[in-house]
């Protein structure tokens, strides 16, 4: 799955960066809190970024992508440690791979994107989901599986991406198939590994004394799975859409022709979009909407 | 008779002057380096790390595979010349062959000009592609195990404390280094362990080894866990401190270190360029 440097042309290695920082700082600042609380949650979580590094430092060459198939190990950290820890120590983990040829430098943001941020909360968003209506050790075991296979399709989304920007959902397909091969194998193992590993240590009593609860309040965590969900539907829609011949041009057509005759090219909107781009014109729209609603919501919960 | 023998002898005559002369005062450079014990002056792992980062992200914006191609050959010398090329050469050998896929693959999907080869035909700009990847890919891995062969870990820590990394980040860092080994010495003994009882005999199907192996990890996690706690407490014992920072303090940067940096930077504006104008 490791990217090496060179691969990834500088706007999305930059790009990719960006994302993980987020995410890093997020991590960095539940890690600090926790010290302050427990100074020896640092060793801990040390430990785990160690197992995480041997984990996934064995690899096998994918001929049809240009990168590697291994272990991810991140869903298993995610569930003893939580996700933001996961995603601090994969990013370091990937760190001192480079040191081995293994990954770059340069493409560090991108790694942790795929291994420590898709493959940590996919993983860990479906060990809770399993949780409570299945044993532990296939929860665990589903999010070994679902981590590692959501790890590969990120990286086979960052190269065509990057590689082949004008076909970019041929090539996904592509790079994907190509780690098929290699990856599903190895995502059965991890299945197997995870569930025997997270079974082991709680039956032998460990688990409540190593494990570490994601520090996110319920509302937190519900936003965080509905985001999922939703982006999972638009994915498959526009995957099942991609299959059935579209374009993926985009819904402007029928936008325009159903809502510009009503709309004032004066109008903030437009003004907007045409001052930032679409895109930074929605993100600044969810922005604005997502606060607005977070703000006012738990106020309107409590009136009713 | 050669052309530029018998036409044009002044193009001869200043190349050999020019190489001869210059054998000669590499040859007394040498000796009076030797002679005065001077070993070579080592580069401040900041500036290393600087440099390296800069070089790599000039190497994915060049155009042209001839610069990273020539900066590889340059890796090779020094890794030949300070005896580093086994290791050199081991580290390489895998993002070589993933980008040699690379070409493959382009070649073989990506660009309208077709070349036929007999048996396949591959496209034009696909191979081009593919190949401006791989000298990439090739200079970026051979900077990389070049500056690791040479820099310790601590350094490297060192240098990114300097460059304001979060120091809860430098610290998870150096105990994940001291882990590692641990870790990996600790698991292998575990496994020979394991086989001493038949563990992974040849007549254990996938369930059982997968069931071995899972075994022995989750009793490493839990037994490591503890040692690390242990390990914590004797270290805070000995008034280790979670954030050194202000403790250790940094050497300053010296100016003839700044100046290399300072070189070396232009050097890579310059390569850059040169890529542009090609």
């Amino acid at each position: 799955m490791h990217i090496s440097d060179g691969i990834l042309k500088p706007e999305w290695v930059f790009f990719w960066f960006a994302i993980s920082t987020i995410f890093i700082a997020l991590g960095l600042r539940i890690i600090n809190k926790r010290i302050k609380e427990d100074p020896v949650y640092l060793p801990r979580i040390a430990l785990l970024g160690a197992v995480v590094f041997v984990i996934s430092v064995w690899h096998i060459p994918v001929p049809v992508t240009g990168s590697s198939s291994h272990p991810v190990g991140t869903p298993m950290a995610s569930i003893i440690i939580g996700p933001f820890a996961t995603v601090v120590i994969s990013a370091i983990a990937l760190f001192f791979q480079s040191f081995v040829a293994h990954g770059g430098l340069t493409t560090i943001g991108a790694n942790t994107f795929s291994m420590g941020i898709v493959g940590t909360f996919g993983g860990y968003f479906t060990y809770r989901l399993f949780k409570n209506i299945s044993p532990l050790w296939f929860s665990a075991g589903m999010a070994g599986l679902v981590g590692s296979i959501l790890t590969y399709m990120t990286t086979a989304l960052e190269l065509a991406l990057s590689l082949n920007p004008g076909n970019v959902m041929h090539y996904w397909k592509l790079y994907s198939l190509g780690f098929i091969p290699t990856q599903l194998p190895l995502a059965f193992a991890e299945f197997a590994f995870t569930a025997y590993v997270i079974k082991y240590i709680h039956d032998t009593g460990s688990m409540e004394k190593i494990a570490v609860s994601c520090p996110l309040d319920r509302f937190t965590k519900t936003a965080l799975l509905l985001m999922v969900s939703i982006i999972s539907i638009i994915a498959i829609g526009a995957y099942a859409g991609y299959l059935d011949g579209a374009k993926m041009a985009g819904t402007d057509g029928i936008v325009e022709a159903q809502a510009a005759p009503l709309a004032s090219p004066d109008g903030i909107g437009i003004r907007l979009m045409a001052l930032l781009g679409e895109p930074l014109g929605f993100a600044m729209v969810g922005i604005t909407g997502g606060l607005f609603t977070g703000y006012f919501l738990s106020d309107l919960r409590r009136r009713n | 008779m050669p052309g530029w023998l018998s036409g044009d002898p002044l193009n001869g005559i200043i190349i050999t002057v020019a190489f001869f002369i210059s054998v000669i005062i590499g040859k007394y450079i040498r000796m009076k380096r030797t002679a005065s014990g001077f070993r070579g002056k080592s580069i401040d792992q900041r500036i290393k790390l600087f440099v390296l980062f800069f070089l790599i992200i000039s190497i994915t914006l060049m155009t042209h595979w001839y610069i990273p191609i020539g900066i590889s050959m340059v890796c090779i010398l020094i890794s030949i010349r300070a005896n580093k090329f086994g290791d050199y050469s081991r580290k390489l050998v895998f993002p070589l062959v993933l980008s040699l896929f690379i070409i493959v693959i382009q070649g073989l999907t990506y660009g309208s000009t077709k070349i036929d080869l007999g048996i396949i035909s591959v496209y034009k700009e696909g191979f081009e592609y593919g190949f401006l990847i791989f000298s990439r890919v090739f200079a970026a891995t051979s900077l990389i195990i070049l500056m690791l062969s040479t820099t310790c870990e601590t350094d490297i820590l060192d240098a990114m404390r300097w460059y304001r990394i979060p120091t809860v980040v430098i610290d998870i860092s150096s105990l994940m280094i001291r882990y590692i080994k641990a870790f990996s010495t600790e698991s292998r003994k575990m496994k020979q362990a394991q086989e001493s009882r038949c563990g992974f005999s040849r007549s254990c199907g996938f369930r059982e080894k997968m069931h071995n192996i899972a075994s022995i990890s989750g009793a490493l996690i839990g037994r490591a866990f503890t040692r690390a706690e242990q390990v914590y407490r004797a270290m805070v014992s000995r008034c280790w401190k979670h954030d050194q920072s202000d403790m250790l303090g940094h050497r300053p940067l010296n100016n003839s270190d700044m100046l290399l940096g300072f070189a070396l930077s232009a050097g890579i504006i310059i390569l850059l360029g040169i890529d542009r104008a090609l």
